[in-house]
């Protein structure tokens, strides 16, 4: 990591404030710099441990969510396609999960790795037929295939159990919820090294190209059905990941919970995060996915929303599809960066750059305008 | 020459649909499904029409468009405590209109220039919001709502009798389809409007305040769409948070791109062949095996077939 930066550095240095470019912390920088490191992880690693177990189960469920923005993020941030069924790809991996470990009797990782296969696949049925259809009309697509799920797909009674749902217990090894807590934050570190890595690959950089500009991508060699594709598979991956690891955090998945409002927030917190920032993402994941937690336990902001003059309480459930929208919509308007954009300068300092209030990367959710 | 060939191609695709689904009919000796059918795709239609109305003007999918059914239903709803019910029913319109007005203002104007793909983020925001805070207002159960018009069994045909309601919906999307079309052909406004989704900068050059042009358009649809709510939502009796959008929008959707997307006759169409098709897989023996609603799973295959085979829709013209 710090090697490229220092190319990147070198690279910049003949036209672009050679002092600057060659930056060097002082100790006390660098001190400072542990130290927030140092409370980053006490909060990560250490904090969960000191608390009770349900309030462990939520922290999981922020990381898995965190799997599920990154999983958006790869379609809507690096190739510009929105998918308004991401709730279909991430309860079919929960269910896909539970149906392996708890009906066919398969280990937990069969039942991950299951989970993952077939979010991978279905993305590549669903992508491959609807090949080329982009922008608007893939969203309409996805939108429509969402509700399949909902109404076709999670009544197969085999699969999800009926009304009464499906039993996905906690792997062996892994029965508590601080244990789980940890292996979910393995998997969000795999998940998080998989992206870094994809992005740094020609595939990645073809992505990014098509992004921009899909004839001029195509100009220069790249296949862009082809790599559209290969980017909903990964995103249909990583989504079955997150919905097996949310099915086992619970020990239980029920058809229910996954509507077409959870599809919202799924891509409200992708965007809220920051499209293409991935420290943004996870953030933006998990605070929508401990928004109920928060709103329950931060008693001024329980009391601020009870003050709002309503006929009822905002309850902590209801929260996050109230405030999500009014977010999202103040993400777009004013910040389109979303929260990565705001943490861009901290992140620049962190790694070992000055603080520098501007560098906020671009203006701009730049999403090419994709006609279908 | 092109144009003689576009309209032939077109009519052999209008044709074959046609022929399609009486085929599907007639093997599965579904007659009633036609009948019902057609007045669940007249509330397709309805709500088709708003979302044809918007893309011609903005370019962009309209996810808020059902719910300013929901909203003008709440509103009927409410007002319906206080006031006679014509008088509530031209509230309720009225409030959705505003909706509309406000949803332009202060979201799709600041986005003017934003990717279309981030305005339909925006839309399908509103759409979540309102159905939240109906949810956080009037809890999730559902609430009773009554009809304009209580007789329900004015004509019997083929073996399904029609209310007055049912009724007036169709005379209505009839009605205000070939109102639209008038407006979008003959009036100078309309005009104006079609020319500021093709060439914004000449219109503005010629005149004409295309932001102003927005602000109208979104009010109309907003119209459409709180019509559509009022009117095909109290035949149920009763309605649930965000009843417009989890009901009818995708097949709306469904219906317009079956329509071409710009077509103000297709959406009117392509609303009846979606109504059709899902009532057929709701009450045909073959579609039996399908776990759930099949005909959730039909609209998504005709979604998809349409895309795939003539992405250009019936009555649309070629991209």
């Amino acid at each position: 990591m710090a090697a490229t930066v220092e190319t990147h550095a070198d690279e910049m240095a003949p036209d672009d404030h050679p002092a600057k470019a060659r930056f060097r912390p002082s100790a006390a920088g660098l001190v400072g710099r542990g130290i927030v490191w140092a409370a980053i992880a006490w909060l990560v690693l250490v904090f969960p441990l000191g608390r009770p177990g349900f309030e462990v189960q939520r922290f999981s469920q922020a990381v898995a969510y965190a799997i599920v923005a990154l999983s958006l993020n790869v379609l809507l941030g690096y190739v510009g396609q929105i998918s308004l069924g991401h709730q279909a790809f991430v309860g079919i991996g929960a269910f896909a999960s539970a149906y392996l470990v708890t009906v066919q009797g398969q280990s937990f990782w069969v039942g991950v790795v299951g989970a993952a296969a077939i979010g991978g696949a279905q993305a590549l049925v669903l992508g491959g037929v609807s090949l080329r259809i982009r922008g608007l009309y893939f969203a309409l697509v996805t939108l429509s295939y969402g509700l399949v799920a909902e109404q076709n797909i999670f009544q197969i009674q085999e699969l999800t159990g009926g009304g009464q749902g499906q039993a996905a217990p906690k792997p062996s090894g892994f029965e508590t919820d601080w244990r789980y807590y940890y292996l979910c934050l393995a998997f969000l570190a795999l998940v998080l090294w998989i992206d870094s890595r994809m992005m740094k690959s020609k595939g990645g950089r073809a992505l990014l190209a098509l992004r921009e500009n899909p004839r001029v991508a195509a100009t220069f060699g790249i296949n862009v059905r082809l790599f559209t594709l290969f980017a909903f598979v990964v995103s249909g991956a990583f989504a079955g990941l997150g919905g097996a690891l949310i099915a086992h955090n619970n020990t239980f998945v029920s058809p229910e919970v996954w509507s077409f409002n959870l599809a919202l927030v799924f891509v409200i917190m992708t965007v809220v995060g920051g499209l293409r920032s991935r420290p943004g993402v996870v953030l933006g994941g998990a605070f929508f996915a401990l928004m109920p937690y928060l709103v329950d336990k931060l008693g001024w902001l329980e009391r601020a929303l009870a003050a709002i003059p309503a006929p009822n309480d905002l309850t902590p459930e209801l929260a996050p599809l109230v405030l999500g929208p009014i977010l999202l919509l103040l993400t777009l308007i004013a910040t389109p960066g979303g929260i990565g954009q705001q943490i861009r300068p901290l992140q620049g300092w962190l790694l070992g750059g000055r603080f520098d209030p501007h560098a906020q990367g671009p203006k701009e959710v730049q999403i090419t305008d994709v006609r279908a | 020459m092109v144009d003689a060939l576009e309209d032939r191609s077109r009519v052999i695709a209008i044709g074959a649909a046609v022929v399609v689904l009486i085929g599907i009919i007639a093997a599965a000796g579904e007659e009633e499904a036609l009948v019902i059918g057609t007045i669940s795709g007249a509330a397709y239609g309805l709500v088709a029409l708003g979302l044809v109305l918007i893309y011609k003007s903005s370019g962009v999918f309209n996810f808020a468009q059902g719910e300013f059914g929901t909203v003008a239903v709440y509103t009927l709803y409410l007002l319906h405590f206080h006031v006679p019910y014509g008088v509530a029913l031209l509230g309720a319109i009225a409030v959705a209109t505003l909706f509309g007005l406000v949803v332009e203002r202060a979201v799709v104007r600041p986005l003017f220039d934003a990717p279309r793909v981030i305005l339909l983020v925006a839309t399908a925001g509103i759409a979540l919001l309102a159905v939240a805070i109906e949810i956080w207002f009037g809890g999730a159960q559902g609430k009773a709502v009554d009809r304009a018009f209580p007789t329900l069994d004015r004509v019997t045909v083929l073996g399904v009798q029609l209310s007055d309601q049912r009724l007036l919906l169709i005379a209505l999307l009839v009605g205000l389809a070939a109102l639209l079309g008038w407006f979008f052909t003959r009036t100078d406004l309309g005009v104006a409007i079609l020319a500021a989704s093709q060439q914004p900068t000449a219109t503005e050059l010629v005149g004409v305040s295309v932001r102003r042009l927005s602000s109208l358009v979104w009010a109309l649809a907003a119209l459409l769409g709180g019509i559509a709510g009022v009117i095909a939502i109290p035949e149920g009796g009763s309605f649930t948070p965000g009843v417009v959008t989890f009901s009818f929008l995708i097949p709306a959707f469904t219906a317009a791109v079956l329509g071409g997307m710009t077509s103000l006759p297709g959406a009117f169409l392509g609303g009846i062949i979606v109504g059709v098709v899902q009532a057929v897989a709701t009450s045909s023996s073959l579609f039996e095996d399908i776990p759930g609603t099949p005909g959730t799973l039909m609209v998504f295959v005709v979604l998809l077939a349409v895309l795939t085979i003539r992405p250009q829709g019936l009555l649309g013209k070629t991209a």
